[in-house]
C-alpha cells in the first residue's frame, strides 16, 4: 500500500498539478547496481484453482524452488547473487487477472521474470506486459504459436510445446508408420484451426492425405455425431486436437463408437499425463500423442522425478520439469551476465545451446525465442503394462529438436 | 407476489431517503463519493482501481434494470463484452482518441440490445433471466467462431489507448485512470438522471404494478425495452473502458460467468439502491485480486458462501442495510 | 439413411439427459415457482457421486442408478429445508439468485475435494458394444440411456396422472389458481417435490457418467442448454420439458451433422423463434400478467 499524500495529493491533481512520483510506473531498473533491490525474484503466474491446476499449478513453485536450490548448490560462494526469491500468483484462468497480476509482479513485487502462464489469451496479454515493462517472461503452459510469431517480442521466450509442434509430431510420425488416410476432428476455434493447418502440412509431407475435417463447437460434451461422421469416410486414423474435458468426452465416445474395433487409430494432439492419471489408462489405452517430456524417459529425467516426488509426493508433468528448467536456465544466464538487467540476460540467453534434464539438444532460438528441443511420440500403455503409478507412457519415437518445431523462417516474428 | 426490489428497499423508503436527506447531506455524500473516486489509485494498485471503476458502472447499469424495472438480466455480459470487442477494434483500426472508441462500443451495445431486449421483455421475471442468459451465450459462441475478427481464444491483443499523444495517459495506468474516470462518472450521472426522471418513476410504477400502469395507458413493453437499451449502453461504456485499461479483450468477457459476476456485485451492494453496486464491485474486485496472491484456491467458496448468506439474511445488501439503519435511527 | 438412424439415436441419447433434468426443473418450478439455477450442479453431483461410489465401494452402475437418486433426493430435501424455504414467500428471483450462489459453492467444493482433471468411470461390460440394426451398429449404451429416460418419463407421467400425489402436483404445476381454489394444500409437498426434482437431475448425471467427462464444471454449460429447453417446452409444462429435451437433443445431433459450425447457436435460434411465435413455449400457457 502506498499511502502517499492522499487527499492533498488528489486535490493537487484536480488542480492540474501532476505529481510524477513514479506511482505505479515500472521504469527500467537503475543501472547503478548490478541487481535491483540486491536480489533476484522469480514469479510463477499460473492456474492454481482451475483446469490446469493438476498439470502445473502450485507444484510448479516447488519445481522452481528446486532450481534455485540447485543453482545455489552449484555455485556456492561464486554465485553472483545471494538472495533469490520465488513468488506466485493464481490467475484463475482469467486473462484479465493474469494481466493485472503480471503488472503487479513486475512493478510491485520486483519480479525479474514471470514463468508458466497457461491459457493462450492470458499468455499473450502477459507477453505485452513483459514488452512494456522490459522484463523477462518465459512461457511454459500455453500452446499458441503467436508467442513466437506475430506477437513475439524481445523479452518473451516460449518453452516446452506449442500447437505446431504437437500437430507436426503426431501427424508426421503416425503417417510415416503407415496410417495414410486421415480424418481430423477439431475444436472450431483458433487453437484447433492452427492445429489443422499444421497437422495437414505434416501429414502431406509424410505422404498421407487428410480426407476430411470435422469442426466441433467449443466447449462441447457431445461428440458422438462428429465421430460417426468422421468414421463414415473409413479413415485409417482419426486425429483430434481437443484438450482437457473435451478430450475426455471425445475419447469416451470414440471408445463407444466401435471404430476402435474396426482398426481405426486415434491420434491426439495435446494430452497431459495428469489427465491419464486421473482417468486411468484404460480410458486412453493405445492413444498416440506428442509429449514435450516424460519423467520416466531415461535415468537423467528419472533422477529428477525421484527428487520431485520426495518434495511433492507425485510424479512431475512436462510443466513442472519445464518450469524447473526455465528457472535454471534463467539463473545460469544471470550468473554469466553478472546482473539481473533484462537486456543483458536476454543477450546471454539468445542462441544458447542447452542440454539439461528437460531440454535435450536444446537451443534458445535467437530469431523468435522459441526454445527448441527433442520431443517424443508417446503411446498410452494398457493397464497390464503399467509397472508403477504414473508409468503410463511408452515412448515410441524421439523427434529431433530441429524437426520438432516450426522453422524460424516461417514464424513471421520480428523483434 | 412482491417485486424483487420491494423486498430489498421499498420505494417509499427510497423517497424517504431522498426527501429525508437534507441538501447538505446529499452534497456531503456526493463529495465523499467523488473523493473516493479521485483518491482510489493512491490506495489500490491503479489497474485494479480502474477495474473497480469499470465494474462499478457495470453494476449500476444492471441495477437500473434489476432495481427499477424488476428485470434480472443474466446476459449483460453480451453488452459489456460486445462493447469491449468493438471498442478494441475501433482503437486498433482507426486510432481515434480512446473516449471516441468507448462511445462507439457503447453505441454497438445499445444496437445489440434492441433485438435481444425486444425478445426478452416479452416475458418478465424468471423467463426474462433465462432468455437473456441464453442470448448472451449465443453471442459468446459467435465471437468464438469469428476468430478472424476477435482473435478467438487468443483474444484481441494489442488494443492501444490513444489520447492526443499524451504519453503519460497512454502508457501509465495511474494517469489513464484519471483520463478514463470522467467516462465512468458520466455513466453514473446518466443512471442517476434516468432514475430520478419522470421516465424513472414510470419504470418503478410498472415494476410495482404492471397491469395498473398498463391501464393508465403506458406502453409497458416499450418502457422496459428503452430501459434495457439504456442499461446496455451504460454497460457498454464500462466494458469499453475495461478493454482499454487491459489493452486486450478475451472471450471470458462474453461468458455467462461475467453476467453472473455483475449480478453478484449488484445484489451484494443492494438491489434498487443504485450506489450499492459500486460497493459490491469494489469488494468483489478487491477480493479476487487478494485471493489471486493469497495461495487460497477457493474463490467460488468465498463468493458463493457470502452471496448465499446475503440473499438469505441481508436482502437489502450492504448499502441498502446501511441506509435502512440510518433511516430507522432517525425514526 | 443409415447415418440418419445413427444421428437420431445420438440425438435422442443426448436429449435423454436434457429431458430427465428438465423434467426435474419443471416439477420444481411447478410446485415451488422456483427456477433452480443449481440444477446443472446437481447433475454434476450425480455423476460425481456415481464415480466416487464406484471408486470407494465398487458400486456398479446398476446399483448407482437406484442409490444415487435416493441420495440426491435426501440432499435436495435438506437444501430446500435449509435454504430455499425461507425465500419462497418472496419474488422467485431471489431463489434464482440463491441457487446461483449455491452453484458457485458446490462447483468449488467438488473441485477442491476431487480435483480438476475429472474422475474415471468404468461401465458394466453388459452395456459395452453395439447392436446391429438394419446393418449398422448402434451403441448399446446410447440405447440403454434412451430406454431408461423413456421409462422414467413414463413412470413420472403415470405418477402424475394415476396417483393422488400426482394430481396435487399436476394441479399445482399446471393450474395453480385452480389448486388454490379447490383448497388443496400444496405446502406439504414442497420439500419432497424439490428433492424429487433434484433426484432427476442426479439420475441424468449418473447416466452421463460413463459417457461424459466427469468434472466439477460439467454442469456449467449444461444448465444453459437446460434453460433453453424449458423456455422452448414451456416452463409450466411437464410434457413440454420432456418434449423440449428430446427436441433439443435432436437439433444438436442433426445440427452437428449438417451444420457443424452453427450447431450450438442453432439451439438458441430455435429458442428465439419459439419466444417470438409462442412466448409461453410450445406447451406452456400464457401468463396471466406479464
Amino acid at each position: 500500500m502506498n499511502k502517499r499524500r492522499t487527499v492533498a495529493g488528489a486535490s493537487m491533481l484536480m488542480a492540474g498539478v501532476l505529481v510524477t512520483a513514479g506511482c505505479g510506473a515500472g521504469g527500467p531498473s537503475a543501472g547503478g547496481g548490478d541487481f535491483t533491490d540486491d536480489k533476484v525474484v522469480l514469479a510463477l503466474l499460473n492456474d492454481a484453482s482451475g483446469v490446469y491446476k493438476d498439470v502445473s499449478g502450485p507444484n510448479s513453485k516447488i519445481a522452481i524452488q528446486m532450481a534455485i536450490d540447485d543453482y545455489q548448490k552449484k555455485y556456492g560462494d561464486d554465485a553472483v547473487v545471494d538472495k533469490i526469491e520465488v513468488t506466485s500468483a493464481d490467475h484463475q484462468n482469467e486473462p484479465d487477472i493474469a494481466n493485472t497480476k503480471a503488472q503487479e509482479l513486475y512493478d510491485r513485487e520486483g519480479a525479474d521474470i514471470i514463468l508458466d502462464v497457461p491459457t493462450s489469451s492470458a499468455a499473450l496479454a502477459v507477453a505485452t506486459q513483459a514488452k512494456n515493462k522490459k522484463k523477462l517472461y518465459m512461457n511454459i503452459g500455453a500452446g499458441t504459436t503467436d508467442l513466437t510469431g506475430a506477437q513475439c517480442n524481445k523479452y518473451t521466450f516460449h518453452y516446452a510445446y506449442d500447437t505446431w509442434m504437437l500437430a507436426n509430431g503426431t501427424g508426421t510420425v503416425v503417417t510415416e508408420d503407415g496410417d495414410k488416410n486421415w480424418q481430423l476432428i477439431y475444436p472450431d476455434y483458433a487453437f484447433g484451426q492452427d492445429m489443422v493447418k499444421s497437422f495437414t502440412g505434416a501429414i502431406e509431407a509424410g505422404g498421407g492425405k487428410v480426407a476430411g475435417t470435422v469442426a466441433t463447437p467449443f466447449p462441447n460434451d457431445n461428440f458422438a455425431t462428429y465421430i460417426t461422421k468422421a468414421g463414415a469416410a473409413k479413415p485409417q486414423v482419426i486425429g483430434t486436437m481437443h484438450a482437457g474435458g473435451d478430450l475426455i468426452n471425445l475419447v469416451k465416445q470414440f471408445n463407444d463408437s466401435g471404430l476402435k474395433d474396426k482398426g481405426v487409430d486415434l491420434a491426439v494432439g495435446l494430452m497431459f499425463i495428469s489427465d491419464i492419471h486421473s482417468l486411468g489408462v484404460a480410458a486412453f489405452e493405445g492413444t498416440i500423442f506428442t509429449d514435450a517430456w516424460y519423467w520416466n524417459f531415461d535415468d537423467k529425467s528419472r533422477a529428477w522425478a525421484d527428487r520431485y516426488m520426495e518434495e511433492t509426493g507425485d510424479r512431475p508433468t512436462y510443466a513442472h520439469a519445464g518450469n524447473y528448467s526455465a528457472a535454471m536456465q534463467y539463473l545460469e544466464a544471470v550468473q554469466s551476465a553478472g546482473t539481473d538487467d533484462a537486456d543483458k540476460v536476454v543477450e546471454e540467453l539468445e542462441g544458447k545451446k542447452v542440454d539439461d534434464m528437460f531440454l535435450r539438444n536444446g537451443e534458445i532460438r535467437a530469431e523468435d525465442h522459441r526454445v527448441i528441443h527433442d520431443v517424443y511420440l508417446a503411446k498410452v500403455k494398457g493397464p497390464d503394462d503399467v509397472k508403477e503409478d504414473w508409468d503410463y507412457e511408452e515412448i515410441i519415437k524421439t523427434i529431433p529438436a530441429e524437426e520438432a518445431f516450426r522453422p524460424a523462417s516461417e514464424s513471421g516474428c520480428s523483434m | 407476489m412482491t417485486s424483487i426490489a420491494t423486498a430489498g428497499a421499498s420505494v417509499t423508503e427510497q423517497h424517504a431517503a431522498i426527501a429525508g436527506a437534507r441538501p447538505w447531506q446529499r452534497l456531503v455524500l456526493l463529495a465523499v463519493g467523488l473523493l473516493v473516486a479521485l483518491g482510489l489509485p493512491w490506495f489500490v494498485y491503479p489497474p485494479v482501481a480502474m477495474d473497480i471503476a469499470a465494474w462499478a458502472l457495470f453494476a449500476v447499469a444492471l441495477d437500473l434494470l434489476l432495481g427499477y424495472c424488476g428485470l434480472l438480466s443474466f446476459g449483460h455480459a453480451a453488452f459489456w463484452g460486445g462493447s469491449a470487442y468493438v471498442t478494441g477494434l475501433i482503437a486498433i483500426h482507426l486510432g481515434v482518441p480512446f473516449p471516441v472508441a468507448v462511445l462507439g462500443g457503447a453505441l454497438f451495445a445499445m444496437i445489440l440490445a434492441v433485438p435481444i431486449g425486444y425478445l426478452s421483455v416479452k416475458r418478465s421475471g424468471i423467463y426474462f433471466a433465462m432468455v437473456t442468459l441464453a442470448f448472451a451465450q449465443m453471442l459468446f459462441f459467435i465471437a468464438n467462431q469469428a476468430s478472424s475478427l476477435t482473435g478467438g481464444e487468443n483474444g484481441l491483443q494489442g488494443v492501444p489507448r490513444s489520447f492526443f499523444g499524451i504519453e503519460a495517459v497512454e502508457t501509465d495506468a495511474f494517469f489513464f485512470y484519471y483520463a478514463a474516470l470522467p467516462i465512468i462518472l458520466l455513466g453514473m450521472w446518466a443512471a442517476w438522471r434516468i432514475v430520478h426522471s419522470p421516465f424513472g418513476r414510470v419504470l418503478v410504477a410498472i415494476r410495482d404494478n404492471a397491469p395498473r400502469a398498463r391501464a393508465l395507458g403506458y406502453d409497458v413493453e416499450r418502457y422496459k425495452l428503452v430501459a434495457f437499451v439504456l442499461s446496455a449502453g451504460l454497460s457498454g461504456l464500462a466494458g469499453g473502458v475495461f478493454a482499454l485499461s487491459h489493452g486486450f479483450v478475451a472471450l471470458p468477457e462474453l461468458h455467462w460467468t461475467t453476467s453472473g459476476e455483475v449480478v453478484l456485485m449488484t445484489v451484494l451492494g443492494g438491489i434498487g439502491t443504485l450506489w450499492g453496486g459500486v460497493i459490491g464491485a469494489g469488494l468483489i474486485v478487491m477480493l479476487a485480486d487478494y485471493l489471486a496472491s493469497s495461495g487460497f484456491d477457493g474463490i467460488g467458496i468465498v463468493t458463493g458462501g457470502v452471496f448465499v448468506t446475503v440473499v438469505l439474511l441481508f436482502r437489502r445488501g450492504i448499502w441498502g442495510t446501511a441506509r435502512h439503519l440510518w433511516l430507522s435511527r432517525k425514526g | 439413411m443409415n447415418a440418419v438412424l445413427q444421428y437420431t439415436v445420438q440425438g435422442l441419447a443426448a436429449g435423454s439427459f436434457y429431458a430427465l433434468a428438465a423434467l426435474g426443473l419443471a416439477v420444481i418450478f411447478g410446485v415451488l415457482g422456483v427456477v433452480n439455477f443449481a440444477h446443472g450442479a446437481f447433475y454434476m453431483l450425480g455423476a460425481v457421486a456415481a464415480a466416487v461410489l464406484l471408486d470407494t465401494v465398487g458400486m456398479s452402475l446398476w446399483l448407482a442408478l437406484l442409490v444415487v437418486p435416493v441420495l440426491m433426493l435426501v440432499f435436495g430435501m435438506v437444501i430446500e429445508r435449509l435454504l430455499v424455504r425461507w425465500l419462497l414467500p418472496l419474488d422467485p428471483l431471489y431463489n434464482l439468485l440463491l441457487t446461483f450462489g449455491l452453484t458457485l459453492l458446490l462447483v468449488d467444493l467438488v473441485k477442491r475435494r476431487y480435483g480438476v482433471s475429472g474422475l474415471p468411470y468404468e461401465r458394466p461390460a453388459a452395456l459395452d458394444g453395439r447392436i446391429q440394426v438394419a446393418g449398422i451398429g448402434l451403441p448399446v449404451y446410447q440405447l440403454f440411456v434412451i430406454g431408461v429416460a423413456l421409462l422414467v418419463c413414463l413412470g413420472v407421467w403415470l405418477l402424475m396422472s394415476r396417483t393422488r400425489v400426482g394430481m396435487i402436483v399436476r394441479a399445482a404445476t399446471e393450474r395453480p389458481e385452480l389448486a388454490g381454489a379447490l383448497g388443496i394444500n400444496v405446502g406439504r409437498w414442497v420439500t419432497p417435490v424439490f428433492g424429487f426434482g433434484v433426484a432427476l437431475a442426479g439420475l441424468a448425471g449418473v447416466l452421463a457418467a460413463p459417457f461424459r467427462a466427469i468434472t466439477a464444471e460439467m454442469g456449467s454449460d449444461f444448465i444453459i442448454i437446460l434453460f433453453a429447453v424449458v423456455v422452448i417446452g414451456g416452463l409450466g409444462s411437464i410434457v413440454g420439458a420432456v418434449t423440449g429435451g428430446f427436441l433439443v437433443g435432436l437439433v444438436e445431433a442433426f445440427g452437428q451433422a449438417y451444420a457443424p459450425t452453427f450447431a450450438q447457436v442453432l439451439i438458441f435460434v430455435l429458442m428465439a423463434v419459439v419466444v417470438l411465435a409462442r412466448p409461453a413455449g410450445l406447451f406452456g400457457r400464457e401468463e396471466a400478467t406479464a
